[in-house]
């Protein structure tokens, strides 16, 4: 029964994805071309981070958290900015409005992410006879992350493709976006320099995830309200 | 050149193809070995006497777990029961066997003090009560499975803590009434080998030093010869870990050691006896001393006849004062008489007793309790040296279980050397019944407490069932080695084991120990996550669409029907 295992995890990992395009008017005005250009650019940024991270980072023996190491990891990270910006504002979408634009640009993001990251371990891991949690946190991870990419590409259509913004809101719109970019380091130093189990971790980032989701909900609605 | 982009492309295409193909093969045929728990697991023997099966019968195991505490009544035809050798209740599993019960597997659990490759276990301290108690469990525990056909697999494993942590649970489990079977988890035993086959035409390998005596130019005749006897196989209720220390580890070893000595002696020619000697490692002897029986027959009539007599070593590991002198001839007969008397006039010295014990040997009876028996019927004075009183039973004695390092004492077999060297010594010197020790301590002829240990320890941790030592298998390879380091000409036979055994491989195998969710976990996990997606979709709908939206995806069809109309 172990393919059902994997059945179920699959569909925890992958399913919002779906579920999202398909109950948000996404799929009425057919933005699909959109989340598949924005899972490319994110591949590409995938590579370049690769690269850079070969280049410049050592391998280390143990766990430790080392700050200097994890200071390089998260300035490589903004390479995951640089390449939202450039599928939200390089890309030549059809008129789709803003709105509707970034939920297609994170969408497309975070279900590249989810494939990358979880579709090989979960297909290895998840058909054996043995059976751990892992699989099911790691759906709930791909969850978390779903709702920050979304927060952040929100974030960033704010930052780069509104012109008018209320000037007091602009700091508290940057720092969010720190945060939620900044998102992979906090998750490595509380799992390696704390040394938070797994369910912890998910459990954090679930929290942080719907906090931060709201957050740039009300910025996003209160940019929203002058040019209304 | 506009020809040649097409094909070109089609082979681009087709390598992607292949390519992609490969790769999906690849990803459908990775299966990783994940288990919790991986465990060394060594199986009960499977043989053939005459076609009638004894042992196990099947190896491939893939059940859940149970252990002693299962609901009396439960089904546990798909159970494979873990048994700790500590909690065993032996007649439990005789009424289990016997009545031919219906079980998935056995599994035992024995203490580290019976692992062959538990180097620490020879200085644990093997005297306890509770060690001696153990040892009787097992030994019974063997000779009920040995003598028994088991349709299921069974198999040994050692102590560990995964282990005992799994019996734990599974203990847990099982207390609370409910047997482990798909529905509702636990533990799931697999250990997948392919199937048993037999071993065809299984060797055995005897192998003969000749160590040479004088030879004057005087002597007309063949010089006299003495032999030195004993089998260095075994057989157990774990092939893979029958090593059986003291039958007869210990009688290779003091065989080797006193062919160490006299090679000493005879490098001399100013020390070399009249007497040629011979020494013989022989294989095949719980088989009724088959290997003996071969090694004979190879021998033509005037070698055979030149043998004065022959001394077998079986068991002179664990004794403390009492040795026997086992013979098929009667007492009063000559020889005899003056074998035993230059055994016992040593063993007076050294503080020891040795009894003579006869037993007439019956030539219909197919049954060679003692190694002797084999000399006998081919009219050769022979006499087995043993610290067992009374012949052993077919497959008794012969390496066993609890047969293993930490049981045996060396200096027991110091002392049997020292008996049987010095006995031998004073016949072939002429010095019988003169006060004279020629392998005294101290002496450069003394007996070398480190090369016995060595080899016992070497013994101890080498399993020796000749149906599974190959012709050119290392531990025959060393035996044959140390021979020819000791004596002058080296003889390997190998000959092929009589049909009346048969036996099957496959001895040891790895134990997975999986940790399984039952299939009622699986739907209630399919069930939560078909809400909550349906809930998130709801969510999402409400909050990005309206309610209005969620309520006409359920309206559309009755809608059109009135439209129709």
């Amino acid at each position: 029964m172990t393919v059902f295992h994997f059945f179920n995890c699959a569909i925890l990992t992958f399913g919002p994805h779906a579920v999202y395009y398909s109950a948000t008017p996404l799929s009425e005005y057919d933005t699909l071309g959109t989340s598949v250009k924005a899972a490319l650019v994110y591949l590409g940024t995938a590579l370049v981070k690769l690269v850079c991270l070969a280049t410049f980072l050592k391998v280390s023996d143990n766990e430790s958290f080392d700050p200097y190491q994890e200071f390089l990891k998260a300035l490589i990270g903004f390479i995951d900015v640089a390449g939202l910006y450039f599928a939200l504002t390089q890309l030549t979408h059809r008129n789709i409005s803003q709105n509707h634009k970034f939920q297609a640009v994170g969408l497309g993001w975070a279900f590249a992410d989810s494939v990358l990251h979880r579709l090989a371990p979960l297909w290895v891991g998840a058909r054996g006879l043995e059976f751990t949690w892992d699989y099911i946190l790691q759906g709930l991870e791909a969850n978390a992350n779903l709702v920050l990419s979304i927060s952040l590409a929100a974030l960033g259509s704010l930052m780069w493709l509104r012109k008018n913004k209320p000037k007091t809101l602009i700091p508290i719109i940057y720092t969010c976006a720190g945060i939620v970019a900044t998102m992979p380091s906090i998750t490595s130093y509380l799992r390696r320099g704390l040394g938070w189990h797994f369910p912890e971790v998910v459990g954090f980032q679930l929290f942080t995830s719907l906090v931060m989701a709201f957050i740039s909900w009300q910025l996003f609605a209160a940019c929203q309200r002058p040019s209304a | 050149m506009a020809q040649a982009k097409p094909g070109g492309e089609r082979q681009v295409l087709e390598s992607m193809y292949s390519m992609i193909a490969l790769v999906f093969i690849l990803v459908a045929c990775v299966e990783l070995c994940d288990a919790a728990t991986v465990v060394d697991v060594y199986r009960l023997i499977q043989y053939d006497i005459s076609g009638a099966p004894f042992g196990s019968r099947l190896a491939n195991l893939n059940h859940h777990a149970g252990s002693l505490q299962f609901a009396p009544g439960s089904d546990l035809s798909r159970t494979v029961l873990i048994i700790p050798l500590r909690e065993l209740n032996i007649s439990f599993v005789k009424e289990y066997i016997t009545q031919n019960q219906p079980l998935g597997g056995l599994l035992f659990l024995l203490p580290q003090i019976f692992n062959i490759e538990n180097r620490e276990r020879a200085k644990s301290n093997h005297q306890t009560d509770g060690v001696e108690l153990l040892k009787n469990d097992l030994a019974e525990l063997e000779k009920l499975l040995i003598h028994s056909k088991i349709p299921y697999p069974v198999y040994f494993a050692f102590e560990d803590d995964d282990i005992e942590a799994v019996l734990a649970d599974v203990k847990r489990n099982d207390a609370t009434g409910q047997p482990a079977t798909a529905t509702t988890g636990g533990y799931k035993l697999v250990v997948s080998v392919p199937e048993p086959k037999k071993r065809a035409s299984p060797t055995i390998t005897n192998i003969q030093g000749w160590l040479s005596g004088l030879k004057t130019d005087g002597d007309a005749n063949q010089l006299p010869t003495i032999a030195i006897v004993a089998s260095y196989d075994t057989f157990g209720a774990a092939p893979a870990l029958s090593v059986g220390s003291d039958s007869n580890g210990s009688g290779v070893v003091a065989l080797l050691e006193i062919a160490r000595l006299f090679s000493v002696l005879y490098s001399n020619p100013k020390t070399r006896g009249r007497y040629n000697l011979l020494f013989g490692l022989t294989s095949g002897g719980p088989y009724n001393y088959n290997g003996t029986h071969k090694w004979l027959r190879s021998f033509d009539q005037r070698q055979r006849e030149s043998i004065d007599y022959a001394i077998c070593l079986n068991s002179i590991g664990s004794w403390d004062n009492d040795l026997w002198i086992h013979v098929s001839k009667p007492p009063e007969n000559a020889y005899i008489k003056q074998i035993f008397e230059g055994f016992s006039n040593v063993a007076e010295e050294l503080g020891v007793k040795v009894g003579l014990k006869h037993k007439k040997i019956n030539i219909s009876n197919p049954r060679v309790a003692w190694e002797h028996e084999q000399f006998s019927r081919l009219r050769v004075t022979a006499a087995t040296l043993s610290e067992l009183s009374v012949a052993p039973e077919l497959l008794e004695s012969t390496g066993s279980l609890v047969d293993g390092r930490p049981f045996v004492n060396e200096a027991a077999i110091i002392k049997s050397v020292k008996l049987v060297a010095e006995s031998l010594a004073r016949h072939i010197y002429g010095h019988e019944g003169k006060n004279v020790q020629i392998f005294a301590d101290n002496s450069s002829l003394a007996v070398n407490p480190s090369y016995i240990k060595s080899w016992l320890d070497l013994l101890s941790q080498t399993p020796r069932v000749a149906p599974f030592l190959s012709k050119n298998d290392p531990c025959i390879l060393a035996l044959k080695k140390e021979l020819e380091d000791h004596t002058d000409e080296v003889n390997v036979q190998h000959e092929v084991l009589d049909g009346m055994f048969t036996f099957y491989d496959s001895t040891r195998a790895s134990l997975n120990i999986y940790q399984v969710a039952s299939v009622t976990f699986d739907l209630l996990l399919l069930l939560v996550l078909g809400s909550y997606l349906i809930v998130l979709f709801s969510f999402l709908v409400i909050t990005t669409r309206g309610l209005d939206d969620l309520i006409s995806l359920f309206r559309r069809p009755p809608q059109r029907k009135v439209k129709t109309a």
